[in-house]
């Protein structure tokens, strides 16, 4: 199982910018970078916060492809 | 290809640790068969450390800051990379130490063989001297820092 998330398109589609989120959530852009290009995998406090953020559940944003 | 300002930093610490090789361990090798009292110009060379440490450190950094003048935000994934590359560091640390005491206790072997066999050409070569002990400390935490730090970079790059 590998966890995978929408955070591009929804980022996109709510209209941020990376730096933006990034500054939103007290991460760096390279941060929200990996995160997108699945290389790193948030911790749940900073997953929760990116979700709250973009004003979506958790589990629509981050999910397990098998 | 663009570096971050956490990356540049790096390398600056790469860079000192090469130069540092480059400049100032010469100088230890060629003395390490002494003892530290009979070192020409040791007091000179540890003067030169401070100084080309502390200019060093001052130039890089304030022009690393005087280019990115946008502060960078220290988070969780600079917190996965640090404590993984100091993980490795402190193996290779653990890992050193065994290499320091064998090479102690071989030469303290060796030297009292020699001497019992009255070999005094090999038995000059196999004196343990205080001068090759920090020589071979300072060669020691020059590797170590240079494989945290170039595992460090290569974190930065792939995470």
């Amino acid at each position: 199982m590998i966890l995978k998330n929408n955070l591009k398109e929804v980022r996109q589609k709510k209209g941020f910018t990376q730096e933006e989120l990034g500054k939103s959530v007290d991460v760096s852009r390279q941060t929200i970078i990996s995160i997108e290009g699945y290389r790193y995998k948030p911790t749940l406090e900073l997953a929760m916060k990116i979700s709250k953020k973009l004003n979506l559940k958790i589990e629509k944003l981050f999910y397990f492809e098998h | 290809m663009m570096l971050s300002k956490k990356e540049i930093s790096i390398l600056i610490e790469i860079i000192f640790a090469i130069s540092f090789a480059f400049i100032f361990m010469p100088y230890f090798y060629e003395n390490n068969d002494n003892s530290l009292v009979l070192m020409d110009g040791l007091i000179r060379i540890v003067i030169e450390i401070l100084v080309f440490t502390a200019i060093y450190f001052s130039v890089a950094y304030s022009l690393l800051e005087f280019v990115y003048k946008k502060r960078e935000t220290k988070d969780e994934r600079d917190d996965l990379i640090n404590s993984k590359s100091y993980k490795v560091g402190y193996l290779l640390y653990e890992f050193s130490l065994f290499i320091f005491i064998g090479y102690v206790c071989s030469k303290m072997n060796f030297s009292f063989i020699l001497k019992n066999l009255n070999n005094e050409a090999l038995y000059e070569n196999f004196t343990l001297t205080d001068a090759g002990v920090v020589f071979m400390i300072l060669g020691l935490l020059v590797f170590i820092s240079i494989v945290k730090s170039l595992y460090q970079f290569y974190l930065y790059r792939s995470i």
